[in-house]
């Protein structure tokens, strides 16, 4: 374990645990918009910044991927650097992103208003946080990516082709955190990455819960993660709720 | 024409499995990989960055994200020689815009364009580095610095010998 202080509070935390859930422990609170908690930390998005006061130095570091790994360090999570750092990149978000409802919700949060010197520009909804390919790739599809750089930068499938190793799971339009991924769903079809994946529908609830794609894609992965064939016949919600009824069942059975 | 070897079975082509040999199969030799692949093909085909992937056994995302990131590695072919000229501040200041200008003229192309024959692409970048000799414009490895809109159609003569 390891002792902190977030804000003037202490706090023990496991060592290795980032100075986020440090801070989210001492009941701090810090905007971010890359990070998630399901997937490995990438500081891409630069809003969780905190003040670390360490050794006698202090700096700005991105809270979401800074381990506590001594013991002493101070954080400070709302100083006029702080807030600085943070409305700036808030400012370029809203020039650039303007038109998304979660930059828009974040700098209403954090009272920033767009930088009148500089005019809006495109009305675009991806802020390069890269969540979709770090979801893409923890499911071991790795049909995303980022491609060119600097201000072209941009999530693409390889090649800028329909995505071949897509599954068509919607982990990447799940964890987006702006909604920039779109798809579309009719016909029992769903339509994304340029590709067209059939979807398999529950036979309790009659619900679409997978792809054909994704349910192969399990099967020929991991022994541990693929699914019995009785499982793929149900959605999650019904297949728990079958479980949970042939477990009671069998519990009045032995009695 | 640039050549294009998009099918990589053409009897021309420089031999990929060569170049793959040549590299173990890790991630960290990608880039390696790719500048040799973009030095004998004068481009980086779509079939040769399937081939890598599977080679180094990364995901094909990740080949072409490092592929489109580098100035040095280009998906369209480039021709045999990259005129690149330097429009730094120092070179700006000394006639870097007429310089270019000139090249435009001679080669009949727009920066980031190759010329028919495949001999010349042309390139803008922002500083070589040598800024005493500005302004500079750069072959290949050849500097040529001081240049001068006059003096612009000599070195593509020269180094147009060269390039046959």
């Amino acid at each position: 374990m390891k002792t902190l202080s977030v804000d003037g509070k202490t706090v023990s935390v496991e060592s290795g645990t980032m100075l986020y859930d440090a801070a989210v422990l001492a009941g701090a609170s810090i905007p971010t918009l890359c990070r998630h908690e399901g997937l490995p930390h990438e500081g891409a998005c630069r809003v969780c910044m905190v003040e670390l006061h360490r050794r006698g130095t202090v700096r700005l570091v991105a809270s979401c991927m800074f381990p506590v790994n001594e013991e002493g360090l101070e954080v400070r999570t709302d100083t006029e650097r702080v807030r600085a750092a943070r409305n700036f990149v808030i400012r370029l978000l809203l020039r650039r992103n303007g038109d998304s409802a979660a930059i828009r919700r974040l700098a209403a949060e954090e009272n920033v208003l767009p930088d009148g010197r500089l005019p809006a520009l495109e009305k675009e909804l991806c802020i390069r946080c890269g969540r979709c390919i770090r979801a893409c790739s923890a499911n071991g599809t790795d049909a995303l990516g980022f491609a060119l750089r600097g201000w072209d930068r941009k999530t693409t499938p390889p090649f800028g082709e329909a995505a071949a190793t897509c599954v068509g799971c919607l982990a990447c339009a799940e964890v987006c955190p702006t909604g920039h991924i779109s798809w579309e769903e009719k016909d029992g079809h769903r339509r994304i990455w340029g590709r067209d994946f059939a979807l398999v529908c529950c036979e309790h609830c009659g619900e679409p819960f997978a792809t054909e794609e994704q349910l192969a894609f399990l099967r020929a992965g991991h022994p541990s993660d693929a699914l019995s064939p009785e499982e793929e016949r149900f959605c999650p919600r019904c297949r728990r709720i079958r479980a949970g009824q042939s477990f009671t069942l069998e519990e009045v059975k032995d009695r | 024409m640039p050549r294009s070897c998009d099918t990589l079975s053409a009897p021309s082509c420089p031999d990929l499995d060569a170049i793959l040999a040549r590299h173990p199969a890790h991630p960290r030799y990608l880039l390696a990989a790719l500048q040799d692949i973009q030095a004998a093909f004068r481009h980086i085909p779509r079939e040769a960055m399937v081939r890598v992937a599977a080679h180094m056994g990364i995901p094909e995302s990740r080949v072409y994200g490092v592929a489109t990131f580098y100035k040095a590695l280009s998906l369209v072919p480039k021709g045999r020689k990259t005129v690149k000229v330097c429009m730094g501040t120092a070179c700006h200041l000394r006639g870097a815009p007429g310089v270019l200008e000139a090249l435009e003229n001679a080669l009949g192309i727009a920066p980031g364009d190759t010329t028919e024959d495949g001999a010349f692409s042309l390139e803008t970048v922002n500083c070589l580095g040598a800024c005493a000799l500005a302004p500079v414009v750069m072959v290949e490895d050849t500097p040529y610095g001081a240049m001068t809109p006059a003096r612009v159609a000599s070195m593509l003569e020269k180094e147009r010998d060269h390039a046959v």
